[in-house]
């Protein structure tokens, strides 16, 4: 990549609030905002939850009012991410045309939740109000309705890679801009909590008991979350560089090729991706002022990133995981970290990773366990999957931006 | 302003079909049906083959069809509207009935399990990605043509669905269906195709099976032929162009 794609707006929404300013202030503030999981659902073992506020817990019908669409859960999730980003995102049709601005959308696991209320109905569960139909229940569930809700008529499309889907939506996004077949993105994420993920990844023995601690010494594993994410980019243009809250540099993705849920043992896949993602950005491992780690909380995961980190970077570059605000946002996650990196470089202060005391020196790693003040040009984000599907993209400053 | 209307040229370098009742694309276009006929998938063996789905089967099927070269293992793009729709099923009905699912079954669940189970198979760590949604087709054939344009490297394309349980109540397919086309830049030597937005139906129901086996065929013939994808973006269809073999060459 020889040139950077401008991100000219940001939304964002999950357990710490529903619109960007709230998320913001409670994440640079360490704000835990974790729940009991029984305010989702009584699973048969102990667990917390990420569970954005305001969503309905029992007995009632999930609201999407606004959307114009189906009232499953991944909608009222998606939803304040919608209305935020709606103004900037009028702003590049009337740029660029209706036409020209595409919508790529990623999850993980979509409306699967709407589908588990009908397969699987539950008294304590809130009703749907509008009946069960197949098309409430695939990824690009709310994709049309997003779309025409924002305006946009471009090129269409869904992308699901676990953990990692969003930044690989990111990337096709860009492949669209220079391909010529789009001016702008709306790129979103978004997953809902569903009773299938949490009864799943405690079944491989990862969620953590109590809420997570990435990097710490007793860490034990994920806290899951639920929230949607997403980010507007546009070619680079004099009239998108001045509305620039960050920029995309460098973005690359590489496969481990060897196991399905469990990294390789050296993060070979993640080591690859964050040096293609330097190159494309023009930088140096040194020039990374902190590393925003995909971070889960889990004893293999962290060590193999914390080995990854190690081998790309050789020092002690500063790393922060910002799962432990969030909760694991499963295909939004990449995204959501994406945010905080963005709001961290116009605030030039890295968020804390919470929970990381007492550290695991074992990692070899520096781990943000209070929130730092420093001044920051560029921010490597990981986010890594079931299926070996690693993705690093380098966020910059706009003052850092490409000439 | 206006855009693009076509993408490419690609070249074709290989294709693969598959359907679980069908024995080739020719049999699938003229209605000629056989029983149902699980994939090989030979590319897998021993503990790797253990709980794959049918759709993971039928993406490692065309795939290992297609033979990519092992020395320069290309980047890939799968390709699937309902995913692993028959394990989404059986989790759903596990934790309803016993409170518990199998850690086997969580661990194949995402939609990118076939190109997880792909790169381990194969040794692979290019990059792969999934498109979903109901234009599958159609998106994954864009993102793998791009793909190729912008990095002038081969890419692999592997598009499969297998049928929608009926509980779902969603599209009824009685086939497996699947297709791989090794896709590679335009100074290559191969099929040569072109990718063309046109105004087209808002939604059109296209049959996957219909589509795949006429995008196979096609690659296959020295004929000049027209494939619609699917909707790609709003009122507007993509459809691959395959220009006379003698016109191109």
């Amino acid at each position: 990549m020889t040139r950077g794609y401008p991100i000219t707006a940001v939304a964002i929404a999950n357990c710490l609030g529903t619109d960007n300013r709230t998320v913001f202030e409670r994440a640079f503030a360490g704000a835990d905002a974790f729940s009991p999981a029984s305010d989702f659902y009584e699973f048969p073992f102990a667990t917390v939850l990420g569970i954005m506020p305001g969503l309905p817990t029992s007995g009632v019908a999930w609201s999407a009012q606004g959307l114009d669409c189906i009232p499953t859960r991944l909608a009222t999730v998606l939803l304040p991410s919608v209305r935020q980003l709606r103004p900037a995102v009028r702003a590049a049709v009337d740029r660029w045309g209706a036409r020209r601005v595409a919508y790529v959308f990623a999850s993980s696991t979509g409306g699967l939740e709407e589908t588990e209320r009908s397969l699987a109905p539950d008294p304590r569960l809130p009703l749907s109000s509008a009946g069960y139909r197949y098309v409430d229940h695939g990824i690009d569930a709310a994709s049309a309705a997003v779309a025409h809700h924002l305006g946009v008529d471009g090129v269409c499309m869904a992308i699901s890679t676990a953990c990692s889907s969003s930044f690989n939506a990111l990337a096709s996004a860009i492949r669209l801009i220079d391909g010529g077949l789009a001016d702008a993105a709306v790129v979103g994420s978004a997953d809902s909590l569903c009773r299938t993920t949490i009864f799943g990844f405690h079944s491989l023995g990862l969620t953590a008991p109590t809420a997570m601690r990435p990097f710490a010494r007793d860490r034990a594993g994920i806290t899951l979350g639920e929230g949607s994410a997403f980010v507007l980019i546009e070619r680079d243009a004099e009239a998108t560089r001045r509305h620039a809250l960050g920029w995309v540099t460098g973005i690359a993705a590489a496969s481990d090729a060897f196991h399905h849920t469990s990294p390789h043992p050296e993060g070979i896949g993640g080591q690859i991706c964050m040096r293609q993602a330097l190159d494309r950005a023009g930088l140096t491992p040194n020039e990374i002022d902190y590393v925003s780690a995909h971070g889960t909380g889990t004893r293999l995961n962290d060590a193999v990133e914390a080995a990854a980190v190690r081998q790309v970077f050789e020092r002690r570059v500063p790393m922060t995981a910002t799962k432990s605000l969030t909760g694991h946002t499963l295909g939004s996650a990449g995204l959501t970290a994406l945010i905080l990196a963005v709001e961290s470089l116009r605030r030039q202060e890295i968020p804390a990773t919470l929970r990381a005391a007492p550290p695991d020196d074992s990692l070899g790693v520096a781990v943000v366990g209070e929130l730092l003040r420093v001044r920051m040009q560029h921010v490597l984000v990981n986010a890594f999957g079931f299926g070996g599907s690693n993705v690093s993209v380098v966020v910059s400053r706009p003052s850092a931006e490409p000439s | 302003m206006t855009g693009r209307t076509t993408i490419g040229p690609v070249q074709i370098l290989g294709t693969a079909f598959f359907s679980t009742h069908h024995a080739s694309a020719e049999d699938a276009l003229a209605g000629r049906e056989r029983p149902f006929t699980p994939p090989a998938y030979q590319l897998l063996v021993g503990r790797a083959r253990r709980f794959t789905s049918l759709v993971t089967q039928m993406h490692i099927e065309v795939c290992g069809a297609v033979s990519p070269d092992p020395a320069d293992p290309p980047m890939a793009v799968f390709a699937t509207r309902h995913g692993e729709i028959q394990t989404a099923e059986r989790l759903i009905a596990d934790f309803r009935e016993t409170r518990a699912v199998s850690s086997a079954r969580f661990a194949l669940s995402v939609h990118n399990t076939a190109s997880g189970v792909y790169s381990v198979a194969t040794g692979s760590r290019a990059a792969t990605t999934t498109v979903t949604g109901a234009n599958a087709i159609a998106a994954g054939w864009l993102e793998a043509s791009l793909t190729v344009i912008q990095t002038e490297r081969t890419v692999l394309l592997s598009i499969a669905d297998e049928p929608l349980p009926a509980v779902f109540c969603g599209p009824v397919a009685s086939s497996g269906v699947a297709a791989a086309f090794l896709l590679g830049a335009a100074s290559r030597a191969g099929r040569r195709v072109e990718l063309a937005i046109a105004p087209g139906l808002d939604d059109p129901e296209l049959d996957p099976l219909q589509v795949l086996a006429r995008g196979a065929q096609a690659a296959g013939r020295p004929e000049a032929a027209t494939v619609a994808l699917g909707r790609i973006q709003p009122g507007a269809v993509l459809a691959l162009r395959f220009p006379s073999s003698e016109a191109s060459a």
